[in-house]
């Protein structure tokens, strides 16, 4: 039986002044709309306008929790107009990433970039999050920019740039002039995702050389617990690219 | 010991204390603390399902080795990130599932032994996915850190009902709450899964299909879900009894756990079933693997593996349709809707 829309009106107001600790029955009202929007393009688009509509509008923080979840399942690029205030937003701005993290659409992704640039601390931290699991190949550039910055910022640029591993940013870890500590090391961790990563696309001259100029950064006698790690980690990532004829 | 509620932590460190004549356990807030220091060679990880992932890979480039609580994984993206850290560093990591050679022991010996000949179908209960939490707002106590406890995910005000730590799904426990756990489906599904799976020789597959089959009409029979594996074994998930088989050539059940295991009755040559290493059951696995560098019981692949099966299930009920799963390019195949739900954005300052 076709989903009534009108049936969406009264949850709809019920959403806009909904608190924790209210009544949630209306919610699953929406819930199950949003179930029965698979392949109804009239009913996603109505109920991406009303949840649209709670994201812009003076609604609780709950109700804008709940409409970035709804909008996460079935948010297109017209939703990110409304999302894309709330990324500034200390409050609000993990939700809008819940949402646009999951929005396919490129101009999410552009939002996130564009977000990354304005934002500072801790929610340039989530942009920077949000375009890894993306695995944004477009963000490589501001991401690398960014590993000069502030050091948590610095390790999660990164951290992402090895989730991204395109050659591109490989090339940034690799180019990074980063003091030991904390970013060093997580700059070393990116380049070893790159390097497994290339490895497993059978990349293994690209694979193979990360490896090696980890390993000779960290030499044959490691000294700390952190350093016999990651030797580990590139010795076995050079004996990985290694022909199997090759006797070891 | 570490763990953001102060409750937790003077009674851990207090019988670690005891259990040493000592007082020289530390008693810590913040994970962090413990992977930064070079005298801790291993972390039993038990915290609430959301935190696995982070710690996990964490834990990894800090050189540790991990005994990491079932279910390993609270998203499908999560395992082959925590998978390849693992390999990367070259550490153990042993999920926690004790009851596969416990528990689960009576089907699993008939099988290796052949006597069901070819595994063909099992039946299996297990409750609810969980659900999301709109309880009330209440006053935060300080003895919790309430942010680090939420770590990455969403922030939602303090209610003790939110992080209770009993075993209800129903609610009023964060085993019932979509945000920290995938609820009975994954807390005793890694347990009912783990223990079929490992029954049926299945722990290196993961499924490729997950057929939904809706509630008839008038509502008498129940919706459920089967998984089929490459090699055509079928999972059914909550199958109502009045539609399973009861010709099945070779049968072992366990019906107080609503599970059946059924084959076809041919030769099938026996195999020895694996036992753990060490002594002390799986955590003597583990300690024995950490001493060997071996890979444990239930190493992190394995763990990945079965917990693969009640993930797809929780995404197809909550879609309310089949799925087809593709295991290399870990994605569902021709469905977008589906794919949004293989991760989820995690509260900064908090990545994988």
């Amino acid at each position: 039986m076709p989903f009534d829309p009108t049936t969406l009106d009264g949850p709809f107001t019920a959403l806009a002044a909904f608190e924790w600790g209210g009544d949630a029955a209306p919610l699953g009202v929406i819930d199950a709309a949003v179930v029965a929007a698979h392949g109804d393009a009239a009913l996603t688009a109505d109920l991406e306008k009303r949840l649209g509509g709670v994201i812009s509008g003076a609604t609780s923080r709950a109700a804008k929790d709940y409409a970035c979840r709804k909008l996460s399942m079935i948010g297109t690029a017209a939703s990110v107009p409304a999302l894309v205030p709330l990324l500034a937003d200390r409050d609000e701005s993990h939700m809008a990433r819940f949402a646009l993290e999951r929005i396919p659409a490129p101009a999410a992704a552009d939002a996130l970039r564009q977000a990354l640039g304005t934002v500072r601390g801790d929610l340039a931290i989530g942009m920077i999050s949000s375009l890894a699991n993306r695995r944004d190949a477009a963000s490589v550039k501001p991401l690398a920019a960014l590993l000069g910055g502030d050091a948590a910022t610095a390790a999660a640029a990164a951290s992402a740039l090895g989730r991204i591993a395109t050659a591109d940013a490989a090339a940034a870890l690799t180019a990074a002039k980063i003091q030991p500590g904390p970013v060093a090391d997580a700059v070393i961790d990116g380049r070893l995702a790159c390097a497994d990563a290339f490895l497993a696309a059978v990349n293994r001259g690209s694979a193979q050389a990360i490896y090696e100029s980890i390993a000779a950064r960290i030499g044959d006698t490691p000294t700390t617990h952190r350093d016999r790690v990651v030797r580990i980690a590139a010795k076995s990532g050079i004996l990985a690219c290694l022909d199997d004829t090759v006797a070891l | 010991m570490c763990d953001v509620r102060k409750k937790w932590r003077d009674e851990s460190k207090a019988r670690v204390d005891e259990k040493y004549g000592s007082t020289d356990c530390a008693a810590l807030v913040d994970f962090r603390e413990v992977l930064g220091r070079d005298d801790i060679d291993a972390v039993h990880i038990a915290t609430p399902d959301h935190w696995h992932s982070i710690m996990t890979i964490a834990a990894c480039r800090a050189g540790k080795d991990i005994y990491l609580q079932k279910p390993e994984t609270l998203t499908l993206r999560e395992g082959p990130l925590m998978i390849q850290a693992a390999r990367r560093y070259g550490r153990v990591v042993s999920g926690g599932s004790q009851r596969v050679l416990e528990d689960y022991r009576p089907l699993v010996d008939p099988c290796w032994a052949g006597e069901l000949g070819t595994i063909t179908s099992i039946d299996l209960s297990v409750g609810p996915r969980s659900m999301a939490c709109y309880l009330p707002a209440v006053a935060t106590p300080p003895e919790i850190d309430w942010d680090l406890w939420l770590g990455p995910a969403p922030w939602e005000p303090y209610n003790p009902g939110r992080c209770d730590g009993n075993f209800g799904t129903g609610g009023n426990s964060w085993r019932s709450y979509v945000d920290y756990s995938g609820g009975s489906l994954t807390d005793w599904g890694a347990h009912h899964f783990g223990g079929t799976i490992f029954a049926a020789g299945l722990l290196h597959l993961q499924p490729t299909t997950v057929t939904w089959h809706p509630a008839s009409a008038d509502g008498t029979v129940a919706a459920y879900i089967t998984l089929v594996y490459p090699n055509g074994v079928e999972i059914h998930c909550n199958r109502p009894a009045t539609l399973r088989p009861t010709d099945a050539k070779a049968v072992v059940a366990q019906a107080d756990r609503g599970i059946t295991i059924r084959g076809d009755g041919t030769a099938v040559a026996p195999v020895p079933v694996p036992a753990y290493r060490g002594t002390g059951g799986i955590y003597g696995d583990f300690i024995e693997c950490v001493k060997t560098r071996e890979r444990p019981f239930r190493e992190l692949e394995l763990g990945v593996n079965t917990m693969t099966a009640p993930h797809l299930v929780a995404i197809a009920q909550r879609l309310e349709r089949s799925l087809e799963w593709d295991r290399t390019a870990q994605r569902f195949a021709n469905d977008e809707e589906a794919n949004r739900l293989l991760d989820r954005a995690r509260r900064e300052p908090w990545t994988l």
